[in-house]
C-alpha cells in the first residue's frame, strides 16, 4: 500500500487493483514440494474464472479467448471448455495431466484479458490437487484446491468437505508446509471458498 | 531431520538475552539514581515488601481474582488423571488443581516453585476442547511450572515496577528529600528517565514473556509427544478458524473495489507489547516440530 493508493481511497477513486499474473508461476515448483512433502499430486484439470462485463464485450471476448485456446492448446495438447457458472461468471477448464501446460494455458488467457484492458475481470485462477488414499501423512483421500487471487497476486488453499464446510485445519497445515515455496495470502479473512468448482 | 528438538538453542538465547538486558538496565538504572543521590532506600524497601506479598501469595491471589476453586480427586476424577499422569511424564510433584465455572476457554497454571503450584482450566475449556487437546494445553501449563516462570517473571517485572513506582513518586513529590540546589529541570530529567526505564523494561519483559510462551508449547509437545493436539487446541480456543470465511468469493467480488483501502496491520508494533506470541505464529512452530517428529 503506497501513499497513492492511500490519497485515492480518502478521494474515494476506487480504481480496481491490477491483476498480478507474474506470481501465477510459483504453483510449478510448487507443485514438486506439495507432491513430496504432502502426497499431493497434480490431478490435471485447472482453471481461470473471470467476470463478464457487459453483454456484448463479454461475447467479443468469450470469442477472442475461444479462438485463442484453440490455437495455443494444440500446442501445449491440452483439452478446454468454456462454461458458465450460476453466478454468471465465465470459466475456462483446462485438462492436460502436465502441470507447465495448465499453468502456461492460464497465463496466457490472463495475459490476453489484462492486454484488453480487462485484467480487473479477472477473479481467480484454480489448481486442484488429490492425496493419494495411501499416503501416509495427508492421506484422508482429499481434494485440495489451490486459488489465485488475481487482486493480491497469492494463492490460498481451499479444502470443501460435505455440505459447503471446509477442512480449515489441513488448510492451516498446507498454508504452513508451503508459505516458503509460494506467496500465499497472509490474510486469512480473504480466504474465500468457491462452492461448486467446476472441475 | 532432526529427531532431537528437547533444546531449543536459538529460544534460550534469546531468553538469556532479554535477561541480560533487564539486569543492564536494571543496572543503569541504580548507577544513575546513587548518581542523583536519591534516598533509594526507602522505594527498596516499598517496592520490595510488595513484590514479595505478590511472590509469596501469587497463587492465592490469582486464585482469588479468577474466582477458581480447588477440587478435589472424587470431584474431577478426568481432570486429576490427566494431571497425575502427565506430571508423572514431566517428573513434577502433582500440584493442586482448580476449576473456574465460565464458559471462556482458559487454562493457567501459578505458584512460586514447583511445590506450591496450582493448575486451574475453566468449564468452558473443558466444554470444548477433546481429551488430547485438553491434555496438551494442561502439559503446557505444567511447563510453565517446570520451568519456573512464576518466579521469574515476577522477578523480571521487580525493575519495571520499582521504575514505575519511582517515576510516580518523583512525579508528586518533585526533590522533596533530595537535595535542595536541584533545579526543577533535574527533577523533570529524573522523571523522564524513569519513565524511559519503565518502558523499555516493560517491554523487554514482554518479550521474555513470549519466549517463555514458545518454551511452554515446546514442553508440551515433548510430554504428549504430539505437537498437532496443542495447535488444534489453540486453533480451537482462540477463534483463528473462525475467522475463515464462508461466503463464495463470487458473492464477495463486488467488495474487491473496497480492497485498496489500506488495511491497518499493526501487527509488528502490537506484536512488541503483547505476552503471548501471536497464536498463528505459535502454531506454525508446533506444525513444523510435528514435522520434525515425522
Amino acid at each position: 500500500m503506497g501513499l497513492r493508493d492511500l490519497v485515492d481511497a480518502v478521494l474515494g477513486k476506487s480504481t480496481l487493483p491490477k491483476a498480478k499474473s507474474e506470481k501465477l508461476f510459483a504453483m510449478s515448483t510448487a507443485s514438486i514440494t506439495l507432491e513430496s512433502n504432502l502426497g499431493l499430486k497434480p490431478s490435471g484439470s485447472a482453471g481461470i474464472c473471470f467476470k463478464p462485463i457487459g453483454a456484448s464485450a463479454y461475447e467479443s471476448t468469450r470469442k477472442e479467448i475461444q479462438e485463442l485456446l484453440e490455437y495455443s492448446s494444440k500446442e501445449t495438447e491440452t483439452d478446454f471448455r468454456l462454461e458458465n457458472d450460476e453466478f454468471n461468471f465465465l470459466w475456462a477448464i483446462f485438462k492436460d495431466p502436465d502441470l507447465e501446460d495448465l499453468v502456461a494455458n492460464i497465463h496466457l488467457v490472463s495475459e490476453t484479458l489484462e492486454e484488453r484492458g480487462f485484467g480487473g475481470q479477472l477473479l481467480c485462477a484454480i489448481y486442484r490437487f488429490d492425496s493419494e488414499p495411501e499416503a501416509g501423512k495427508a492421506g484422508r483421500g482429499e481434494t485440495v484446491y489451490w486459488i489465485y487471487n488475481f487482486k493480491q497476486g497469492t494463492y490460498y488453499p481451499f479444502v470443501p468437505l460435505s455440505g459447503k464446510q471446509r477442512d480449515s485445519p489441513f488448510e492451516f497445515k498446507l498454508r504452513s508446509e508451503m508459505e516458503r515455496e509460494m506467496p500465499i495470502e497472509e490474510n486469512v479473512e480473504k480466504w474465500y471458498p468457491l462452492w461448486g468448482i467446476p472441475f | 531431520m532432526k529427531r532431537k528438538w528437547e533444546r531449543d538453542l536459538g529460544l534460550q538465547g534469546r531468553m538469556i538475552f532479554t535477561m541480560f538486558l533487564l539486569a543492564a538496565v536494571y543496572f543503569l538504572f541504580l548507577v544513575f539514581l546513587s548518581y542523583n543521590g536519591t534516598p533509594t532506600v526507602v522505594m527498596m524497601l516499598f517496592v520490595g515488601s510488595f513484590m514479595a506479598i505478590q511472590y509469596f501469595y501469587s497463587d492465592k491471589l490469582v486464585l482469588w481474582s479468577t474466582g477458581a476453586h480447588i477440587v478435589s480427586e472424587s470431584e474431577a476424577p478426568q481432570l486429576h488423571g490427566i494431571i497425575t499422569r502427565l506430571c508423572a511424564i514431566a517428573d513434577l510433584p502433582k500440584p493442586q488443581v482448580a476449576i473456574v465455572r465460565t464458559q471462556v476457554p482458559n487454562a493457567f497454571a501459578t505458584g512460586r516453585n514447583q511445590n506450591n503450584a496450582v493448575v486451574a482450566v475453566t468449564t468452558g475449556i473443558m466444554d470444548k476442547l477433546s481429551p488430547a487437546e485438553l491434555e496438551a494445553v494442561i502439559a503446557h501449563e505444567l511447563t510453565h511450572v517446570k520451568n519456573r516462570d512464576m518466579a521469574i517473571m515476577t522477578i523480571a517485572s521487580f525493575i519495571s515496577t520499582l521504575a514505575f513506582y519511582f517515576a510516580r513518586y518523583v512525579l508528586y513529590f518533585g526533590d522533596m528529600g533530595g537535595d535542595r540546589k536541584k533545579e526543577g529541570g533535574g527533577v523533570l530529567l529524573v522523571w523522564l528517565v524513569s519513565l524511559a526505564v519503565w518502558a523499555i523494561s516493560f517491554l523487554l519483559i514482554r518479550a521474555l514473556s513470549r519466549y517463555r510462551e514458545y518454551a511452554a508449547d515446546r514442553g508440551a509437545a515433548i510430554i504428549t509427544g504430539q505437537p498437532s493436539n496443542l495447535a488444534s487446541a489453540l486453533m480451537k480456543i482462540s477463534g483463528v478458524m473462525s475467522k475463515v470465511p464462508r461466503e463464495d468469493l463470487r458473492s464477495v467480488e463486488g467488495m474487491n473495489a473496497f480492497f485498496i483501502i489500506p488495511a491497518i496491520s499493526g501487527s509488528s508494533i502490537m506484536d512488541l507489547f503483547s505476552t503471548h506470541p501471536s497464536v498463528e505464529k505459535r502454531i506454525a512452530k508446533l506444525e513444523k516440530m510435528q514435522q520434525d517428529l515425522g
